[in-house]
């Protein structure tokens, strides 16, 4: 029994250790590099770097951009992996071999693919040139590297439709929606209906949790707008590392700061979901109670 | 009909990115406005298996590297997951392991690189897997923590009531039972350290040279198509295991 004890505890200890002591000395350090206690430039403790950062468009534009991009690539996402989820119902081997062969392509091939797709020499300025759609290269549109972040959110897009598909289609069989419909079509529900107040419904809300999470994991993204994003405005990510990279010794305490503040957003979000989901649980466990 | 004509529409979007890959891979020359390369070689693809070239060097440090975290991450989370999810704070528990696996690698690879400069570690290989134990250990344990459920817990006592001791209900009862998900966690992990870019480019600054830090390095200069075959050779050892998981694990669960 007490060896069983000892067991559990070196296992938390390892647990404390790889999870927790990262996240908290890396923020320690982010923050007293921030602050100008530690650094190669920094004399003694500062907030300047704080309101050079949260004084300028610089973090901010940043910040919504990113955000920008996650939500345009998760609705876009949801919008096709509903649609294909819902196409096929019946379980297939070979369909869904299918969408998982997409999982197997990390971002910076995706990238990489995106680029030669939709670049100014990519295959489809191609095929519309010999077609005759352009007379000259340059009369392609710029869909790479340029401000509404297209081809970042086509890349993203290519990545997150085959998980949610998957995703859906599980949770299709695992919720028995296909049993609910009859039931509702039984009562008189028209098939509109159903999709709008039934399956739509059950299947956002049973993935709510997973949908925030990707929308964080695409804010997060680097590989994706370093190949594909525009110099102004960068994602968060690619921001902060540039900051870091630079030459200029001024601009280090400035990425700290950004990467703080991204770890704390983040943390704050993963905290108020959490919340969140222990509030629903209360309140459905109450309803049950009840 | 419309179905077949989705369905084919569908196979084409899936697959069109590993055709042109493959196709880039061959090139050798593409110019404007051809739609396919002008002039096809097996040169980049020998390149793959001789000696003295790079990338088979490349190849053979992501798989090291891969491995290895694929390795400790399912031996280890599987054991710490179980002590988790029996805790009494399970949630908070889990509520910290969330924080690492969320969190932006490359933001969090900037944080800790210090750390890693300070013990030497930077810039080796030793360094690389243990930065990415950061990222893949806590996801490992939100694997497993749907593993340990009360249904476990209750064979678990049972064998226990019937006088098995716990190495005994571990080999032939858990054990047994968690073939699937230790399978599903080490593919898992090993395709996330596999594809990592961000934090194995901070923290091996340049000395470590991975097979995805090699893709990156070929499109900064411009040639796409030894980019394009290492992209091939990225998204190659995935398609093997989804094969292999598709094929043994998938079918062994239907059958069971």
């Amino acid at each position: 029994m007490k060896q069983t004890r000892q067991i559990a505890i070196l296992y938390k200890v390892i647990f404390v250790c790889l999870t927790v002591v990262p996240v908290m000395a890396g923020l320690i350090y982010a923050l007293l590099y921030s602050f100008g206690i530690i650094g190669i430039m920094n004399n003694g403790f500062t907030g300047k770097y704080w309101i050079a950062v949260l004084l300028s468009d610089m973090f901010w534009v940043s910040l919504g951009y990113s955000l920008y991009i996650a939500l345009v690539s998760i609705t876009i996402s949801l919008v096709f992996a509903l649609s294909i989820s819902l196409f096929i119902k019946k379980r297939n081997i070979t369909i869904s071999y299918l969408f998982y062969i997409p999982l197997c392509f990390p971002a910076v091939v995706m990238a990489f693919y995106s680029f030669q797709l939709w670049s100014k020499s990519g295959w489809i300025s191609r095929i519309i040139y010999q077609i005759g759609g352009i007379k000259e290269i340059s009369s392609f549109p710029d869909l790479t590297n340029d401000t509404l972040g297209f081809s970042i959110v086509f890349t993203s897009v290519l990545m997150i439709v085959p998980f949610f598909t998957i995703l859906f289609s599980n949770l299709y069989h695992s919720e028995k929606l296909h049993e609910l419909k009859k039931v509702a079509q039984n009562l008189g529900a028209s098939s509109f209906q159903i999709l709008i107040k039934i399956t739509i419904p059950v299947l956002l809300k049973r993935s709510w949790f997973t949908i925030c999470l990707f929308i964080i994991f695409v804010m997060s993204s680097y590989e994706i707008p370093l190949l594909l994003g525009k110099q102004n405005p960068q994602m968060i990510s690619v921001l902060t590392m540039q900051k870091l990279q630079r030459f200029n010794l001024n601009d280090i305490p400035q990425a700290y700061t950004i990467a703080s503040l991204y770890v704390m957003i983040t943390i704050f979000v993963l905290t108020l979901l959490s919340i969140g989901g222990i509030k629903k649980r209360f309140i459905t466990k109450r309803r049950a109670y009840a | 009909m419309l179905k077949k004509v989705y369905i084919s529409l569908g196979v084409s979007v899936v697959l069109f990115p590993l055709f042109l890959l493959l196709i880039l891979s061959f090139g050798k020359q593409w110019s404007y406005p051809h739609i396919i390369p002008k002039e096809f070689s097996l040169v980049h693809w020998i390149s793959v298996f001789q000696l003295n070239s790079t990338l088979p060097i490349t190849i053979l440090k992501s798989l090291v590297i891969s491995l290895s975290v694929a390795t400790i991450v399912t031996a280890v989370s599987f054991f710490s997951a179980k002590h988790v999810s029996y805790s009494v704070h399970r949630k908070k528990w889990l509520f910290l392991a969330y924080i690492p696996y969320v969190c932006s690698p490359v933001i969090f690879a900037a944080t800790l690189q210090f750390y890693f400069t300070y013990t030497d570690l930077s810039g080796t290989m030793l360094g690389i897997i243990i930065a990415q134990l950061f990222i893949t250990y806590p996801f490992g344990v939100i694997i497993f923590s749907n593993f340990w459920n009360d249904n476990i817990k209750s064979i678990e006592q049972l064998s226990t009531t019937l006088g098995s001791s716990p190495v005994q209900t571990f080999q032939k009862v858990v054990f047994p039972l968690s073939k699937s998900v230790l399978l599903l966690c080490f593919f898992q992990v090993f395709l996330i350290s596999w594809f990592e870019y961000g934090l194995t480019t901070l923290i091996g600054v340049g000395k470590v040279k991975t097979l995805t830090i090699s893709v990156f390095q070929y499109i900064q200069e411009a040639n796409l198509f030894l980019a394009a075959l290492a992209s091939c050779l990225l998204v190659i050892p995935p398609m093997l295991l989804l094969f292999i998981n598709k094929r043994f694990v998938f079918t062994n669960q239907q059958i069971g």
